[in-house]
């Protein structure tokens, strides 16, 4: 997908989410589905980003993100630091985490990559609720309670005031996305395609695997430890819960659905997924059910997504431009 | 002291060999088919719950043979199907490595899920295989530890044998050493990948037969499990089965001790650190190739 089109999409989506808030402020259900698929559509981004283009298996993803928010709840609870600046702390220590994360993944063969991102995810429930972690504020099993809301200029965005937060949200979306159309469009992108594609081949032209590759653990878990950090500020608790196979399972429905490396695909993945999630609440355990049976169901019959449908279907209405074709991977 | 050693040891010898049947299984299924099943510790909670069902809700008499009897084929049928509708209509695409990583992750939901909606969120107990204990001199072991050790190296002896000496098991070998060549000689590849996926998970099903006599059924047991079979297979070095088997010992005297020592917490980090020292000197683990 060229520039244009992933521009065109983007500010589509974001624009029609970004005018929603006027029909609807009044109703908390809305106002709170719609800040959410702001933040998860930039957490699930960035694991495309990690994921589809740069082709590294991590599945530390939801470990950053809860990595942000506890940093910037410590931060804020335990050392009194305003939430503004909390939060990019946060981002910043997610990003020194994410990075010590990925040095030993850049010897790793695929496969353990997934496993080792995924064991970090695992080790991390019994750090935050063990000794060390109430040693350094986590809360142990209780968690924190009590996160300070953000507040610019005397303004506070907290969970009871939601227009305002949304569009904090909001701004804070567009800026990473754009970070990151910055980025697949730039000389990185093409580099993380190519390490991708042949790691050998991309070494000999002169890539260097070990430079790209940090890079896209640094960014990704940067953005996702910064909307991890955003969130608390927001919901104002937080618990190991949020390490659960569920939201990690969430997460990844909204990559199955958009599509793997196709980018703005993952947005409309985090839209429907949301959606979806918050329609299906009332029907309790089958929720996760239906959930995992669609994950199922769409891998093997829409391989690429609503990224892939989209494209099915623009055959038949408009010629189909040779750089529209997505890369093949 | 020496008393107490003993019994940290026996106790990580027979973990131990439950696990190394478990994590060859997913050796096994990496090495020839080269997917990740992230379902596999579903398979482990089905084994449980089928023995439950066949024992406890149905009272189908006859105890464990009955289970063993008819939880082979069952668990044969499983895998073959899943394979065959759900992995490998994903084979023809490149990314297909990922693609079966979403869908077992995806199933695994499922499957968890389904058994909570369907037997509900509490643990279910199995009988014991047998009663009693042994006594020799000091040393106390249960019968049911003895019989459950004997039963896993049996199940390890057992599918040596199947992989050395039938076709089937030399189908396998062929397969993993070269699809494509395997396929001129007139190998169904295919057939071979459904094949392997439905013994590894008759091995992870048994696995939970075994051991859910002693931690219950769980309908969340199969992260945990699916993780350390992982992490065995990993130490032990991707698709290599006889560095499973090593691992697989390793890992289980490593838990036996600390959670001895160190107590039950700290067994997920001592396994974890040991995996990641050693992948950190040995990226391709214990005995697996470059």
């Amino acid at each position: 997908m060229n520039a244009k089109s992933m521009i065109k999409i983007l500010a589509i989506t974001y624009g029609l989410i970004g005018i929603l808030p006027i029909f609807v402020s009044d109703s908390s259900i809305m106002m709170r589905i719609l800040t959410m698929i702001l933040i998860w559509s930039v957490v699930a981004s960035c694991w495309d980003l990690i994921m589809g283009y740069a082709g590294i298996f991590s599945f530390g993803q939801v470990a950053f993100y809860v990595i942000g928010a506890y940093s910037s709840a410590i931060l804020s609870v335990s050392l009194n630091v305003p939430p503004v600046f909390a939060v990019f702390a946060a981002g910043i220590i997610t990003a020194i985490i994410g990075v010590l994360v990925g040095i030993p993944c850049l010897k790793l063969a695929g496969p353990y990559i997934a496993l080792v991102t995924f064991a970090f995810q695992l080790a991390l429930e019994p750090f935050l609720k063990g000794p060390m972690g109430k040693a350094i504020g986590s809360g142990g099993s209780r968690g924190i309670i009590s996160v300070p809301p953000i507040e610019i200029f005397g303004i506070s965005f907290s969970s009871s005031e939601l227009v305002p937060f949304f569009y904090l949200a909001l701004v804070m979306t567009l800026i990473c996305s754009a970070v990151i159309v910055v980025i697949l469009k730039s000389h990185w992108g093409t580099a993380f395609l190519a390490l991708k594609d042949s790691e050998d081949f991309a070494a000999s032209l002169g890539v260097s695997a070990f430079k790209y590759k940090l890079l896209v653990f640094g960014v990704t878990s940067f953005i996702t430890g910064l909307f991890g950090a955003l969130y608390v500020h927001y919901v104002g608790i937080l618990s190991t819960r949020m390490l659960s196979m569920e939201v990690f399972t969430v997460l990844l429905i909204m990559i199955v659905v958009g599509g793997i490396g196709q980018y703005p695909g993952v947005v409309l993945g985090a839209v429907v997924t949301v959606t979806m999630n918050e329609l299906l609440r009332p029907m309790g355990i089958y929720r996760l059910l239906i959930m995992g049976g669609l994950v199922v169901v769409i891998v093997l019959f829409l391989p690429d997504g609503v990224t892939g449908l989209i494209r099915k279907f623009s055959v038949f209405s408009k010629r189909k431009k040779k750089e529209d074709r997505p890369i093949k991977t | 002291m020496l008393i107490e050693i003993i019994d940290v040891i026996i106790s990580g010898l027979l973990n131990g060999s439950v696990y190394a049947l478990m994590a060859i299984g997913l050796a096994l299924v990496y090495g020839v088919t080269k997917a990740f099943n992230f379902a596999y510790g579903s398979f482990y909670t089905m084994g449980g719950y089928f023995a439950w069902v066949v024992m406890v809700q149905m009272e189908i008499p006859g105890g464990y043979y009955t289970v063993f009897l008819t939880a082979i084929p069952f668990l044969f049928i499983v895998g073959f199907l899943l394979e065959k509708f759900l992995v490998a209509p994903l084979r023809k695409r490149d990314d297909w490595q990922m693609k079966a990583m979403m869908l077992t992750l995806g199933l695994a939901l499922f499957l968890d899920i389904g058994y909570m909606a369907m037997f509900g969120p509490r643990l279910k107990s199995l009988p014991d295989i047998v009663e009693g204990t042994l006594e020799l001199g000091p040393l106390v072991f249960m019968n049911q530890d003895l019989v459950i050790f004997v039963l896993s190296i049996t199940g390890l002896l057992c599918f040596a044998w199947l992989l050395n000496n039938t076709r089937v098991g030399m189908a396998v070998q062929a397969v993993a050493q070269n699809p494509a060549g395997a396929q001129i000689v007139g190998i169904p590849k295919e057939r071979v990948f459904a094949a392997t996926f439905a013994i590894s998970t008759i091995m992870v099903g048994i696995g939970g037969i075994l051991l859910s006599q002693k931690n219950f059924v769980n309908p969340q047991a199969s992260t945990g499990i699916m993780i350390k079979a992982w992490v065995i297979t990993a130490f032990g070095g991707m698709g290599s089965i006889k560095g499973s088997l090593y691992a697989a010992l390793i890992i289980g005297m490593l838990e036996a001790f600390v959670g001895y020592y160190l107590g039950m917490i700290h067994i997920d980090i001592a396994v974890l650190t040991l995996l990641l020292v050693t992948l950190a000197f040995r990226p391709q683990g214990l005995m697996g190739r470059e």
